[in-house]
């Protein structure tokens, strides 16, 4: 979670999905991002369509073999909007947000994970998704924050960090900063993308929350996350693998200290 | 009480009146359209389940490119209730689009002379002043009852 829309949550959660999984954690990815749904298409599933079985319904598993669940796959084209059944649509602000509920507690609970140790849940933008979320689940490990240094998205960030603490009640595994420097694909010197009077760091710090590390803007890597294919395997060498691997070492870590 | 008549659905609401054999005392039972779309959005079938539920039954039914050939549609008609029958059968009921007003050239010259971010706001209002009163054209006199009638 983030509260900000365009930090980039939903590469990370990927990139979180293939380091955990690297590290032999069973990881699944759930796309919480109804109207805007993307996870299906960046973990390499986008043309799979589910369909029932035994009760459940079978999640798609990418090259890797990581489980995906995305409201994307429901959907049939990948530019149709998300439109509710209504008689009609006016008025939609009194029942949208419950039937979207109704969707996500669906999605959850109907979906056959197969055997998982973490389940990625890859939140929309918004202080109070968090919280929604936390009503479904009132047993939630942990929300791992997701924030660049730009200080406009650090403001909404800390934001939705007090919002989990003090209203949703919800450990904070960790602030992970993405985004954070740009590697030149020709010489490969690293450039600040933000330069603010507080680093993510600090901005974690402040909370008393962990800092899980920096992930450096890779113009290939959402392409390659596409593919559904291990970028930390085939791209072993390229100092974003590295960074993406210490931060789900971290989370790794912290998820294996966490009380049963 | 038996049933007497139903009216609707209108703009998505309902009502169906029972009558009392004996006394002719009437009863009438009205549907609110976002009521019943609150109640359809927490996945409660109204008049009961009569089939099996689905994996995943509200999200696919509730889509509205997928619900028609969704396994999980509950039937159009359940239970032994009237009513219920009647409001399932009315919500996967598509109403007419309401027939748009046709403006004059005067009357949209006098939108024209209002400030551009209002005009939207103002025309909806006037369109649906004219609905209400069954006006199918909307010319200068319209307008001027619109101004008489809601202060514009």
């Amino acid at each position: 979670m983030s509260g900000k829309g365009g930090v980039g949550k939903s590469t990370v959660t990927a990139c979180l999905a293939d380091g955990l999984a690297r590290l032999g954690a069973r990881t699944g990815v759930l796309d919480a991002d109804l109207n805007g749904p993307c996870m299906a298409r960046m973990m390499g599933v986008k043309d799979h369509k589910p369909s029932p079985q035994n009760g459940a319904m079978i999640a798609a598993r990418n090259a890797y073999g990581v489980p995906v669940m995305s409201m994307d796959m429901f959907l049939p084209e990948d530019e149709t909007p998300l439109v509710w059944e209504a008689s009609s649509q006016q008025g939609a602000y009194t029942w949208r947000s419950m039937v979207e509920m109704s969707a996500l507690r669906e999605l959850l609970s109907d979906t056959d994970w197969g055997d998982l140790d973490v389940l990625l849940i890859d939140l929309p933008p918004g202080a109070e998704r968090l919280q929604n979320l936390a009503d479904l689940l009132p047993d939630l490990t942990g929300a791992i924050v997701v924030s660049t240094a730009s200080q406009t998205a650090m403001t909404v960030v800390s934001r939705s960090i007090l919002m989990a603490l003090n209203v949703a009640d919800v450990r904070i595994t960790g602030v992970v900063e993405n985004m954070s420097t740009m590697i030149c694909s020709e010489c490969g010197c690293t450039e600040k993308m933000f330069i603010g009077a507080e680093t993510v760091e600090e901005l974690a710090e402040r909370h008393g929350v962990p800092y899980l590390g920096a992930i450096p803007f890779n113009i290939t890597l959402a392409d390659f996350l596409e593919t559904g294919r291990s970028y930390i395997e085939e791209h072993a060498v390229h100092p974003a693998a590295h960074a993406i691997l210490d931060v789900a070492k971290r989370v790794h870590f912290w998820l294996n200290n966490q009380s049963k | 009480m038996a049933l007497k008549s139903t009216h609707g659905p209108f703009d998505g609401s309902m009502s169906i009146i029972y009558e009392c054999p004996t006394c002719t005392m009437q009863t009438a039972m009205l549907t609110n359209r976002a009521e019943t779309q609150m109640v359809r959005s927490l996945g409660v079938r109204i008049g009961g389940r009569t089939t099996p539920e689905e994996p995943m039954e509200t999200l696919r039914s509730n889509l509205s490119s997928g619900g028609k050939e969704s396994k999980g549609q509950p039937p159009s008609s359940s239970g032994k209730c009237p009513f219920t029958g009647m409001v399932n059968d009315a919500i996967g009921a598509a109403e007419p689009e309401p027939k748009k007003p046709v403006w004059t050239a005067g009357a949209l010259a006098r939108i024209e002379a209002i400030p551009p971010y209002i005009q939207p706001m103002v025309k909806q209002n006037v369109e649906s002043f004219a609905r209400e009163q069954g006006c199918s054209e909307i010319d200068e006199d319209v307008m001027d009852a619109v101004r008489g009638t809601l202060g514009m």
